[in-house]
């Protein structure tokens, strides 16, 4: 039994954050899901909370997911920091290698958010 | 007039922007450029709003089409339209030929072809990946029109609706904006409605 | 009622001008037309059942191999456009080519094949299209040099250089046998690529069509010509016109551009567009020719540009400058 985490969603899209919520909580019904709808609300939340993993959507208004996770990755060396998109382009890999941060190919599935948590896992 | 609740038009416009964002990343790799694709809005409106829309405030514009037909989970004849002057661009940056537009020919409006083949292929494919519903589709077919014209070819009613994405596409230094629109009936409308409700229960349960 | 009968297919098959490749729902090859078993590197048949990605193991990443799964998980066709799939497969035209090493344009449509209660099939149809590019390519070639033996400029209407070049030759010519005063102004935009990078190149376009314009109002006398000498250079031959008669229509020119009053906010002379002019009036000597006029001229230009812009400048064949 691993020990309770906390992960922040950030994805401007109301239906993505209910799934990955969903999928999370099937399998660790204890962990704490924090969401936020863009990136400048998920840098606010950092403030009150510690993530142990962020997932950020790639496509959001504002000043967008990369943007997002490279100030998240500054504010938050400890996390793991997962980008999610649809559009995995040669740019899209070698700016999630610069940032250090991983990626996750998008539509969002079970199979994909448990490899994304897998991670915390196996600590 | 129809109205999807907010739950629904969430999802409806996520699949499409994991649709479009998948055709970038087929688009990208055809020209090994970076190419960015978003839906940043889906509306639903009648055909004579639709019309409206499409025409963006100007008086007949110049379209270029590429329509398809499929059928299946539901029926409906989609079109993706672009501004004429813009498209010619964007072919021209992804054939990578440097031809002045009033010399594109034949085969590069085959190239605009298959730009809307890939896309809204790759929308409809996402959608029979996320909300199930596998269809049929036939090959594209190429018109230069405005939109009244693109969209009252092919036998469309009055009565039908009209499902329209905005779309923005960044390819190097050219931003362009398109819309692609769904032409259904009322049968159709139904049938996407369940599909996403289906696909909203699917996970739903938990709360 | 005419029997179409197995046979009668494979015939038919075996005879039409288009590739034909039918694969399972497992991507291995059911059938393949002698259309394409001809026009690969090496004719030799294909056995039934084989992995398509075998016998073209290229193809097992990019856009066939998109389609294919489009068309076998999706049941959505797919059209692959020469322009954009440069020769995918490796099919040649003709035995030339195929010594030559180059491959047949392609044109390949990938479409699903859905029968009553059986799993997908895919059908790939490829065509030959190398005649109808070459051809065009031809017709594209003709259209560009049609353009270029021409006398105007396709963008602002005015004459081109190819005809300035003529015009000037000549008439310098004949003011030299009737010694007669032969003037040359030499003008160019301010600033225009600055002009050009802010408001794009369709405003950029559109600006010089206005300057063009306008500058083709100043002039009044059939003899005198205005040309687009460049991108944002314009030359204007004024043949029986001394040094005042020069002046009056630069000046003319000059203000009627800056009444124009066209915005350009990154310009570094003016907020509004404007031009410099570089002059030059000869009575043309035995050996002189016109190009020494033209130089002086550019000379002149060169000198307003570094004095400011948007002005006049005069110079001599004695190097003596003033504006």
């Amino acid at each position: 039994m691993t020990e309770v985490k906390t992960i922040l969603v950030v994805d401007d899209s109301k239906v993505s954050r209910m799934m990955i919520r969903a999928f999370i909580l099937d399998k660790h019904p204890d962990w704490i899901i924090e969401d936020a709808a863009t990136g400048e609300i998920a840098l606010e939340k950092i403030r009150t909370i510690i993530p142990d993993l962020i997932s950020v959507d790639v496509n959001m208004p504002g000043m967008g997911g990369l943007a997002a996770a490279e100030q998240l990755r500054a504010e938050c060396p400890q996390a793991y920091i997962s980008l999610l998109t649809a559009n995995i382009q040669e740019s899209t890999r070698r700016k999630a290698q610069e940032l250090n941060v991983g990626f996750l190919e998008k539509p969002i599935t079970k199979q994909r958010i448990e490899q994304m948590i897998s991670i915390l896992e196996n600590n | 007039m129809f109205q999807l609740i907010e739950i629904q038009h969430d999802a409806l416009v996520e699949v499409f922007n994991v649709g479009v964002g998948r055709a970038a990343a087929a688009l990208s790799s055809m020209v090994n450029e970076e190419i960015i694709l978003s839906v940043p809005d889906v509306y639903f409106l009648s055909i004579q709003d639709a019309t409206t829309a499409l025409n963006g405030g100007r008086e007949a514009p110049k379209v270029c089409g590429v329509s398809q037909r499929f059928a299946g989970a539901f029926n409906t004849n989609v079109t993706l339209m672009f501004p004429e002057d813009k498209s010619l661009e964007l072919v021209r940056l992804m054939v990578g030929e440097s031809i002045p537009l009033e010399q594109l020919t034949e085969m590069e409006h085959e190239a605009l072809s298959e730009i809307g083949n890939i896309l809204l292929n790759s929308c409809m494919g996402t959608m029979a990946d996320i909300l199930n519903s596998e269809m049929h589709g036939s090959l594209p077919e190429y018109q230069v029109g405005t939109p009244e014209e693109i969209l009252g070819i092919s036998g469309n009613n009055i009565s039908d609706l009209v499902l329209i994405l905005r779309i923005n596409f960044i390819l190097e230094k050219l931003k362009l904006q398109g819309y692609v629109a769904f032409v259904m009936d009322a049968a159709a409308m139904e049938d996407i409605c369940r599909h996403i409700n289906d696909y909203l229960a699917s996970f739903a349960h938990n709360d | 009622m005419l029997k179409i009968t197995q046979e009668l297919l494979i015939g038919m098959l075996s005879t039409i001008n288009i590739g034909i490749v039918l694969l399972d729902s497992e991507c291995r090859v059911v059938l393949i037309n002698d259309w394409v078993i001809n026009h690969l590197e090496t004719p030799e048949k294909i056995t039934n059942g084989v992995c398509f990605y075998t016998v073209f193991p290229k193809m097992s990443q990019g856009r066939i191999h998109e389609a294919i799964k489009m068309a076998i998980h999706h049941n959505l066709s797919s059209t692959l456009s020469p322009s954009l799939n440069k020769s995918p497969l490796p099919l040649f035209s003709s035995p030339l080519d195929r010594k030559k090493g180059i491959r047949m344009q392609q044109a390949i449509q990938i479409i699903p094949i859905q029968l009553e209660d059986a799993p997908r099939y895919c059908l790939l149809q490829i065509t030959d299209v190398t005649l109808s590019i070459h051809r065009e390519k031809l017709l594209r070639n003709q259209a560009l040099l049609l353009r270029e033996q021409s006398y105007f400029d396709a963008l602002t209407g005015v004459a081109n250089r190819r005809r300035f070049n003529e015009y000037a030759e000549d008439e310098f010519r004949r003011a030299r046998r009737t010694v007669s005063p032969f003037s040359l102004l030499m003008i160019d935009v301010d600033h225009f690529k600055l002009y050009n990078d802010y408001y794009g190149h369709l405003e950029g376009d559109h600006c010089l069509k206005q300057v063009a314009m306008t500058l083709a109002r100043t002039i009044k006398r059939p003899a005198d010509l205005l040309t687009r000498y460049g991108g944002e250079e314009f030359a204007v031959i004024l043949p029986d016109t001394n040094r005042e008669g020069s002046y009056t229509v630069a000046d003319g020119m000059l203000n009627e551009i800056r009444n124009l009053k066209i915005e350009h906010i990154k310009s570094l002379t003016s907020p509004y567009v404007t031009v410099s002019i570089g002059a030059a009036t000869t009575v043309p000597k035995k050996n002189e020719l016109v190009t020494d006029l033209i130089k002086i001229a550019d000379r002149a230009l060169y000198y307003a540009k570094g004095t400011g812009r948007n002005k006049i400048v005069f110079a001599t064949e004695e190097g003596t400058i003033f504006s």
